[in-house]
């Protein structure tokens, strides 16, 4: 599905390079859930940022589902991100002045899909996160865990094919951390997501079927899981 | 998507009250005094535009080298004459003579000061719509009369005013065969009832050539070029003044005045019809333009400040895949809707506040909220400020990295910064330049008002001569009140300081050209009621009885025109062309004294004892002026009866002269009170920011010890540098402005270096006050909450 080829990020400070990433190569298949670990600083996020092509590498290829995306302009990267990705953080980032509703709704509207549809989905996935009683409430008024999954039904809404997550249990205690990691794991393997997320926790990293380990910047080790 | 952004935009309006607050009220005033200076200005430039007729009409000028203006007044005959020489060219000509007359009917009387005299084509050719009878036969008669609708409320209330019959001046009947609809703002003529000038046909002063009493307006052929008509005018005045002119050894011309034109003309006493001055237009609207501007910058400065609140938002709808015109559309219509939520509040401001403003102007304006101008005028603002001011924060937001939008770690660039910084130096530079305006104005209005004006004009009552009744009885009347005991002096005159002055034209001994000084009418006592000071020669004196015939007095200006010195002047011969069969003797010369008003030197003036008399002026002695107003009261019963009582005060004359400049004076005032206000609040919303900005670095710098008064001089220092840097680019500017200024004053006072001081004072006590408001909540803080919150 992905593929980073010798990937770099640095930042020049006078003379000096600070790598964030150095000659990182990756490939990821379809179907996959990849774990990104690693001490603070080892440029997990700046990773994920990339293939969420939030960020721009300094040097290297990158390819997604078929696209050159190093060649790609502004606004073409834009528009594969929208219809192929989903992003859950750590922090939640909903937006305060939107209702659960209207924030789960907001891709959507990105994407120019029509007003009575937007309903239709968005009336689904809150059913299906079982959050239809929370619909009208602010963030503010939710726990952390609501504001998850609040979060991961609007990374959800529009379909994605890959959900990128940063620490998406970071702020959360272990029992809605828990939670959250199965219904990561549900929606892997019943709805076939691919998915790829940073996580500081040895046991949420224990979900994935492969446990990548960044270290300076570059991987360290790569371990594929054998769940029964 | 226009939904979703209407409810976060008015959401976010909810949140950040204190922006929204600062944002609206300083829109909504900005807007609002626009929207005055809108409608004043529309009324302005809209003067007598509303004559179906009005391309075609013009109004005859004369000129003469005496005056540096053109006078409008011309006599009885030229209509008839025009007329008669050029019927091609003229189509109608229209005379209106404007007059005071006392109207009674039953036990009512009224003085009317607005009465027009006119021919009886006025209502064809000029668009007063008749609401009752014919405009082409309500003035056929002379026993004629129209009413304007209020006058016929006034008289008959709800009465049909129709036949009825009303006396004029106690001697003549007048049927009412018209009611007029009121005269709009906006026209240069204005009266209250309309009588027929054929009244005075018979007349031996109406049918004079050289006795002009009223306007003359003419209706041109579509085809005819005013200039070519005007090239025939010389041979006209020669034709029909030639003997005259040659006589008085004057030269007359003639020209034609657009009637558009009219209102814009110099104002002056030779033409008191209703005139505008297009340099207080153009002030107008520079005042409008740059509250506006301030309104704008605020806009722009607190927009992008608060960008960085919502850094996050930005960054968040650019991950789930908002483009950057999404964004740029969502911040525009941000501000479009501040911009038109201020708008309607300005509309309900404006609605309660027309009635003072009236008051201000002194006249009605009347705001039609069902014509368009008014909301294309809106429209317009909410393009301007919300699309232009509206689109530097839309950029600047929308141009947030997202990654660094969400880690909350972005930063307004370094040259922005810059940037906004200018727009607050601009603003505060409109403030100052406006504070430095009020003050020159205030002080050379009261400059003008407390300057010794040459003449007594303490405990001095102003009676016009303003019926044939007083006329006759003058003398009776001057008689009675010199008998009494409240009364200093009474004195007869043609003009009171600040009154009426004609030109005549003079032989003067010595001299090779006609003289062509002003010209008193006065009785003998005019020196001793006025408190003149002769500086050579004598006063007109009783003992002399030849003085009446035989005497002049002169003023030392007029003395030094003629090469004099005031003792050389006297006794020397003059002849007034005009008026005098013989030659009088200077027999003194008086101090000069301001005649005229203060927008103009000192003038050459001629007294003569000469029976001219338009107003009385009765000097009460000191203490009795309310026993002395009792007493002229009914003297003036017994010489003119049934006419109202009608006074002044000598010393109010200088209010109505300069009424139009004060008035000015005032709303300028007001507005550049509240375009300071305006920037003031931008200040206030900056420093709010700043301060929590710098939450975390006050925290840290007082956990390491520095105390209240340092943080307050570290915030306070950043926020006042631009005003600073504002006070130094005004003032040369609004020195040279207010210079330009005041050379419309013969008389001013100097930029005094104090104004400018005060200038810069008040506007930094006021942008001081505004930043320490918040620089002392941010310094006084504890720090360990703000350093707790990170």
């Amino acid at each position: 599905m992905l593929s980073l080829q010798h990937l770099s990020k640095y930042y020049q400070s006078g003379g000096n390079k600070t790598f964030v990433l150095n000659d990182v190569s990756l490939d990821v298949d379809e179907g996959e859930f990849v774990s990104i670990m690693g001490p603070s600083g080892s440029g997990k996020s700046t990773l994920l940022n990339i293939i969420g092509m939030l960020d721009e590498p300094s040097e290297g290829y990158q390819y997604f589902a078929g696209e050159a995306v190093h060649l790609l302009k502004d606004k073409q990267r834009s528009a594969l991100s929208r219809t192929y990705m989903g992003y859950v953080f750590q922090a939640y980032h909903l937006i305060d002045e939107l209702t659960v509703y209207e924030n789960i709704e907001t891709p959507l509207i990105y994407q120019n899909i029509k007003g009575s549809e937007r309903k239709a989905l968005v009336a689904d996935i809150l059913d299906r996160f079982n959050i239809v009683g929370k619909k009208d409430l602010f963030p503010s008024q939710l726990s952390g865990g609501q504001q998850q999954l609040v979060g991961i039904a609007r990374a959800l809404i529009a379909k994605p094919k890959l959900l990128l997550a940063d620490e998406p249990t970071g702020n959360l205690n272990s029992k809605q951390g828990d939670e959250i990691m199965e219904l990561f794991l549900k929606l892997n393997k019943e709805d076939g997501v691919t998915i790829i997320q940073v996580t500081h926790s040895e046991k949420n990293a224990e979900y994935g079927s492969r446990i990548i380990n960044l270290l300076d910047g570059k991987i360290e080790s790569s371990r594929v899981l054998n769940h029964q | 998507m226009l939904n979703n952004y209407l409810k976060i935009a008015w959401r976010n309006l909810y949140k950040n009250k204190v922006f929204s607050l600062i944002h609206i009220l300083g829109l909504t005033i900005g807007i609002t005094v626009c929207m005055m200076i809108f409608l004043f200005i529309m009324n302005e430039f809209s003067m007598d535009r509303f004559h179906q007729k009005g391309k075609n009409i013009y109004r005859v000028m004369r000129s003469a080298e005496a005056f540096k203006i053109k006078v409008p007044y011309l006599s009885g005959p030229y209509a008839p004459a025009l007329l008669n020489d050029f019927p091609t060219e003229i189509k109608k000509a229209v005379r209106v003579m404007t007059s005071q007359k006392l109207i009674s009917f039953g036990n009512h009387a009224f003085n009317e000061k607005k009465v027009y005299v006119v021919d009886s084509d006025f209502f064809s050719l000029f668009t007063f719509p008749l609401i009752k009878g014919d405009a082409h036969t309500a003035l056929k008669d002379p026993g004629n009369v129209v009413l304007t609708e209020s006058t016929a409320k006034k008289y008959f209330g709800d009465e049909d005013p129709m036949g009825k019959v009303i006396e004029m001046d106690k001697h003549q009947p007048l049927k009412v065969t018209g009611v007029a609809k009121d005269v709009p703002s906006n026209s240069h003529l204005n009266f209250d009832l309309v009588i027929p000038i054929s009244n005075y046909f018979k007349e031996n002063w109406f049918n004079e050539w050289i006795n002009n009493n009223g306007f003359t307006y003419v209706l041109l052929d579509e085809h005819v070029n005013p200039a070519d008509l005007e090239k025939r005018f010389p041979a006209f005045m020669e034709k029909y003044m030639g003997k005259d002119m040659a006589r008085i050894q004057a030269h007359f011309d003639l020209s034609l005045t657009p009637l558009n034109a009219i209102y814009f003309e110099d104002s002056s006493s030779f033409d008191d019809v209703k005139h505008g001055d297009k340099s207080v237009v153009y002030i107008f609207l520079s005042i409008a333009v740059l509250i506006l501007v301030i309104a704008c910058i605020n806009f722009m400065n607190l927009s992008t400040v608060r960008a960085v609140e919502r850094s996050k938002e930005v960054g968040l709808r650019k991950v789930l895949g908002a483009l950057r015109n999404h964004l740029m559309w969502q911040f525009i219509g941000e501000s479009v809707l501040l911009t038109v939520i201020s708008c309607g509040f300005s509309m309900l401001l404006l609605m309660l506040l027309m009635p003072w403003y009236n008051n201000l102007l002194g006249y009605s304006l009347s705001v039609s909220w069902t014509a368009w101008p008014i909301y294309l005028f809106l429209i317009g603002v909410i393009v301007a400020v919300g699309f232009l001011a509206g689109s530097y924060p839309a950029f600047i937001l929308s141009g947030f990295s997202p990654i660094q939008a969400l880690k909350g770690k972005f930063k307004l660039g370094k040259g922005g910064a810059m940037f906004r910084q200018g727009l607050v130096v601009l603003q505060f530079s409109i403030s100052v330049f406006l504070i430095v305006g009020t003050l020159i104005i205030n002080n050379q209005m009261s400059y003008v008002k407390n300057k010794d004006l040459g003449y007594d004009k303490e405990q001095s009552v102003v009676v016009p001569v303003s019926s044939d009744d007083l006329y006759r009885n003058l003398n009776l009347f001057k008689t009675e009140l010199k008998s009494n005991s409240n009364v200093a002096s009474v004195s007869l005159m043609s003009g009171e300081p600040g009154g009426f002055y004609d030109i005549h034209s003079f032989e003067v001994e010595g001299q090779q050209d006609v003289f062509k000084p002003n010209t008193e009418f006065a009785d003998f006592d005019f020196v001793k009621t006025l408190g003149l000071k002769v500086i050579a020669g004598r006063d007109f004196s009783a003992q002399y009885p030849t003085d009446s015939t035989n005497a002049i007095l002169i003023n030392r200006t007029a003395a030094t025109k003629l090469g004099f010195t005031p003792e050389q002047a006297i006794g020397k011969w003059v002849k007034n062309n005009m008026r005098d069969e013989s030659r009088r003797r200077i027999v003194g010369v008086i101090e000069d004294y301001n005649f005229l008003s203060l927008k103009e030197n000192i003038n050459a003036l001629f007294i003569s004892p000469v029976e001219d008399w338009r107003v009385v002026v009765i000097k009460l002695k000191p203490g009795r002026i309310q026993n002395g107003l009792g007493v002229i009261k009914d003297a003036y019963r017994k010489a003119a009866p049934v006419y109202p009582f009608e006074y002044s005060f000598l010393n109010q004359k200088f209010d109505t002269v300069y009424k139009e400049d004060l008035r000015q004076q005032t709303i300028l005032s007001i507005f550049s009170g509240l375009a300071i206000f305006i920037a003031c609040l931008g200040l206030f919303g900056l420093s709010l920011f700043t301060a929590a900005k710098r939450t975390k670095e006050i925290g840290v710098r007082k956990v390491l010890g520095s105390s209240v008064h340092n943080i307050m001089l570290l915030l306070s220092k950043d926020m006042l540098k631009p005003v600073l840097i504002a006070t130094f680019i005004a003032m040369p500017i609004g020195y040279y402005c207010m210079d330009k200024w005041l050379q419309n004053f013969v008389y001013r006072t100097p930029l005094h270096w104090w104004i400018f001081m005060l200038a810069a004072m008040i506007t930094f006590g006021i942008a001081i006050l505004t930043v320490s408001f918040q620089s002392i909540k941010a310094a006084r803080a504890n720090p360990v909450k703000s350093l707790r919150s990170e």
